[in-house]
């Protein structure tokens, strides 16, 4: 497996504050990863070093061979909010990313079918995010995301907002694409199950200044249910496992 | 739904229609001379019958009042955007702008006249002066409202500065550019007034001026109301856009 994404050593300093020190990992092509750690400790800001979109001062963070000092079309970012725009309807809201690059390959119709099919919005291409429930605004922004193609999915929480059930749901749907797909993922959350449900490995961060103390493989049978997998006994062990190195418990 | 609508709509009519009985009954029972406050019946009779005069005279101050909002929102939006955008504009031309919005405009007016004459140009002159500031304020507020994430958002999908105004600034910024420009509209219409009262031979402003001048209190009254239905119509022509900015609640 080759790395897709490597860093070595990279660290961030806010206003003379170390926010981030000395992080290490290699994500290999088509892995799904999760980073996980304690609110503040830097993994939402971890992750937009990754994506080109905040520059740091020590180490190196590398892209496909390549390092990174700006935003890339290859990167898909998810963000914490939906962030659509409010005055483009649920189709233009999918293009939008394709729209702004004039160098992005526009996807066919079919194309554009087969995502909101995906996606579950079939009937609502033309419905604008005011008229969406959060769980589809949600689905909007990754469809977003992924209607550039990208290599490498980053979410920062994307579902942190919303009830469990609609993001147990999202998440299953997030499993499916990246496993038809191939895509890789990089998963910020600091919740430890679903860390768990989903991840191939889990790089766990310290409190700030935020490093990765521990780099998990979880080792439970694909595909995943939301239900089955969290039965399985080695998905408790992990659980514990997590929330120890995390200091809950 | 409609029901309510033709019950509150009834409600409402129902309300000026008895407003408008007291004063004609008022006026007739207490005996007030008609020179000082004459009763509605008298005022829409005179409406009718100067109706000529009025629409000429209501035209005249509708191009004023037109160019005058228009120029406001033409430069108005520009210097918005340059102050938004530029820290040295920030702290020049936005405190200027600032002082000069503090000048009583009505004290202008003469001084306007006395530059720029009776004709067309000082009235355009004083509707714009009552109109800029608010526009400049609403469009600096509207630039300010694009949501941080938004904008990051934006960077992460590799937008141009262009693109990013264009596409996101300008759209996040219409709703309360909009606000303003319902601000803006009435006051332009006061301006367009002032002007014609300082120094004009014609406009509502003037017509106002020379009935009150020579007792005729029904055509003062004729008039004011000419001025009033001519801001509301131009205001109803604003707040009509609204429409085409439905994002403004969510």
């Amino acid at each position: 497996m080759s790395a897709v994404i490597s860093l070595s050593n990279a660290g961030k300093l806010f206003g003379g504050r170390q926010v981030l020190q000395g992080v290490s990992a290699e994500i290999g092509d088509a892995e799904f990863v999760s980073i996980l750690g304690p609110s503040g400790c830097g993994k939402s800001t971890l992750l937009r070093l990754i994506a080109g979109l905040v520059p740091f001062e020590e180490g190196s963070i590398r892209f496909g061979g390549a390092e990174v000092t700006a935003p890339t079309a290859d990167m898909g970012f998810v963000f914490q909010t939906s962030n659509l725009l409010p005055w483009r309807n649920v189709r233009d809201n999918l293009l939008l990313g394709v729209d702004l690059d004039p160098a992005a390959r526009r996807p066919d119709e079919a194309a554009i079918a087969a995502l909101v099919e995906t996606l579950g919005l079939t009937g609502f291409e033309a419905s604008y995010p005011g008229e969406l429930s959060g769980g589809m605004r949600h689905r909007v922004a990754i469809g977003q995301a992924l209607a550039r193609g990208p290599r490498v999915l980053l979410m920062d929480e994307p579902f942190g907002a919303l009830d469990a059930l609609t993001r147990d749901r999202l998440n299953m749907e997030l499993l499916r694409i990246w496993q038809r797909d191939r895509k890789t993922v990089l998963l910020v959350t600091h919740s430890i199950s679903e860390a768990v449900l989903l991840s191939d490995r889990v790089l766990v961060m310290s409190e700030r200044p935020g490093t990765i103390i521990e780099d998990v493989r979880i080792d439970l049978p694909r595909p995943r249910d939301p239900s089955a997998t969290r039965e399985d006994p080695a998905f408790g062990d992990y659980v514990v496992r997590l929330s120890k190195l995390m200091g809950v418990s | 739904m409609s029901r309510i609508v033709n019950r509150d709509t009834a409600i409402s009519a129902g309300f000026f229609l008895l407003l408008g009985l007291a004063w004609e009954y008022g006026v007739r029972a207490s005996g007030i001379a008609s020179y000082l406050l004459p009763p509605p019946s008298a005022i829409l009779g005179e409406l009718w019958q100067s109706r000529g005069p009025i629409l000429s005279q209501s035209l005249v101050t509708l191009t004023e009042v037109f160019w005058g909002f228009l120029i406001a929102v033409a430069l108005g939006v520009p210097i918005a955007a340059l102050i938004h955008f530029s820290r040295t504009a920030k702290s020049t031309v936005y405190p200027l702008f600032v002082a000069l919005q503090s000048i009583p405009k009505i004290g202008l007016a003469p001084l306007i006249v006395v530059w720029f004459g009776y004709g067309l140009a000082s009235k355009l002159i004083m509707a714009f002066l009552f109109a800029f500031f608010p526009i400049i304020i609403a469009t600096l507020g509207g630039l300010a409202s694009t949501p941080a994430h938004l904008e990051e958002h934006f960077r992460a999908l590799r937008a141009t500065p262009m693109q990013a105004f264009w596409r996101l600034r300008l759209p996040a910024a219409l709703p309360s550019f909009l606000d303003g420009c319902k601000v803006a509209m009435p006051l332009a219409v006061i301006g367009a007034v002032v002007g014609e009262f300082v120094g004009s031979n014609d406009g509502l402003g003037n017509l106002i001026l020379t009935a009150s001048g020579s007792g005729h209190t029904t055509l003062t009254f004729a008039a004011l109301i000419a001025v009033t239905i001519l801001s509301l119509l131009l205001f109803y022509g604003v707040a009509y856009w609204e429409r085409f900015i439905w994002w403004r609640a969510a």
